[in-house]
C-alpha cells in the first residue's frame, strides 16, 4: 500500500504535516519550559523540547545530527539538570515565585527579538537552493576527521577540562583539596 | 484549504522562523526565571534554536550541508561542556547560599 502524494482534505503534504506537528508540539514544550511553576515538570518538558527538535532534524535530512540530539541532550544533558534539581531544590522553593519583577520587560523582549527575527528571515532572500539535500552519514564522518580534525580535538580537551572543572567545583570544600 | 502551508517542510524559512521563535523563547526564560537551573535551560533552549538554523542553512545549500552538521556536532560538545560547568557552579552556589534562587545572591549588594 503506498500513501497519497498529498494528505486527502487538506491538500498539504505528509512531511509538511509532520513537520506542523513537531514544530507545535516544539514550541509549546518549550514554552512550558520556561513558565511552568514546578521545576522538575519543566526539566521534563525540555526531555519533550529536545525530542521534537530531533525529529525536525530528521525532515530536515541530518539523521546523525538528530541521533547526536537524542544521545546527548536527552541521554546526558536532562539527566545533568534532573540531577541538579534533585540536589538543589528545597522543599519551599517550586511553591514560591516563578518570576523575577523583571518578568514583564523580559516577556515584551522577547516578543519583540521573536518578531524581529521572523521579519528578517522572511524579507531576505536567502541564495540558497529550494530543495532539502540529504546529508550523507559517511561523509560527515569523512569531513569530522578530514578538515575538521583539529576542532575535534580541541572540543575533546574542552570536554575533558569541562568534566575536571565541573568535579572540582561540585567537590565539597572540606574534601582535601583547598 | 490549508493549501498556502503546502511546501512548508521544503522551505528555509519555516526552520528559521521556528528557530528565532525558540531562541525568543530561551531569552525569555533567562532574563525572567527566578531559579538558575531554569535559565541554564533556556541557554540549553537558545543553543538548540542555534543548531537548528545551522542545520537548516546546511540541509538548503548543496555545498555546506556536511560541514553544518560538523558543525552542530561541535556546538552540541560546547553546550555539553557549558551544562557540565554552569550546573556545577549552581551545586556550590547552592552549598553556600542555600537558595537556587539567583535574585538572592546579593552578598556583593550589602
Amino acid at each position: 500500500m503506498t500513501l497519497p502524494e498529498t494528505i486527502p482534505f487538506l491538500g498539504i503534504g505528509w512531511d509538511d504535516l509532520l513537520f506542523m506537528t513537531l514544530a507545535g508540539v516544539m514550541l509549546i514544550s518549550g514554552l512550558l519550559v520556561v513558565t511552568m511553576r514546578n521545576i522538575i515538570r519543566c526539566a521534563l518538558a525540555m526531555i519533550v523540547c529536545f525530542a521534537a527538535l530531533a525529529g525536525l532534524y530528521v525532515i530536515a535530512s541530518a539523521p546523525f545530527v538528530a541521533a547526536a540530539e537524542v544521545l546527548v541532550y536527552i541521554g546526558a544533558i536532562s539527566v545533568l539538570v534532573l540531577f541538579a534539581i534533585m540536589l538543589t531544590q528545597t522543599k519551599a522553593a517550586p511553591s514560591r515565585l516563578v518570576f523575577q519583577t523583571q518578568a514583564g520587560p523580559a516577556a515584551v523582549a522577547g516578543i519583540l527579538l521573536a518578531i524581529v527575527i521572523t521579519l528578517a528571515v522572511v524579507s531576505t532572500d536567502w541564495p540558497v537552493s529550494n530543495t532539502l539535500n540529504p546529508t550523507d552519514t559517511r561523509s560527515v564522518a569523512e569531513t569530522l576527521f578530514g578538515s575538521f580534525v583539529l576542532p575535534f580535538e580541541v572540543v575533546s580537551v574542552l570536554l575533558l577540562a569541562a568534566v575536571i572543572g565541573g568535579v572540582f567545583l561540585a567537590k565539597k570544600e572540606h574534601g582535601g583539596i583547598d | 484549504m490549508l493549501s498556502a502551508l503546502d511546501g512548508m517542510a521544503q522551505s528555509l524559512d519555516a526552520y528559521l522562523v521556528l528557530a528565532g521563535i525558540l531562541f525568543a523563547i530561551g531569552s525569555f526564560g533567562f532574563l525572567a526565571r527566578r531559579n538558575a537551573i531554569s535559565m541554564l535551560m533556556s541557554i540549553e533552549l537558545m543553543l538548540n534554536a542555534v543548531n537548528l538554523s545551522i542545520i537548516a542553512f546546511g540541509a538548503f545549500s548543496t555545498s555546506l550541508v556536511v560541514e553544518a552538521s560538523v558543525i552542530a556536532l561541535i556546538v552540541m560538545a560546547a553546550a555539553a561542556a557549558e551544562a557540565t560547568v554552569g550546573l556545577a557552579i549552581v551545586i556550590a552556589i547552592y552549598r553556600n547560599r542555600k537558595t537556587p534562587l539567583v535574585d538572592e545572591y546579593d552578598a556583593m549588594r550589602q
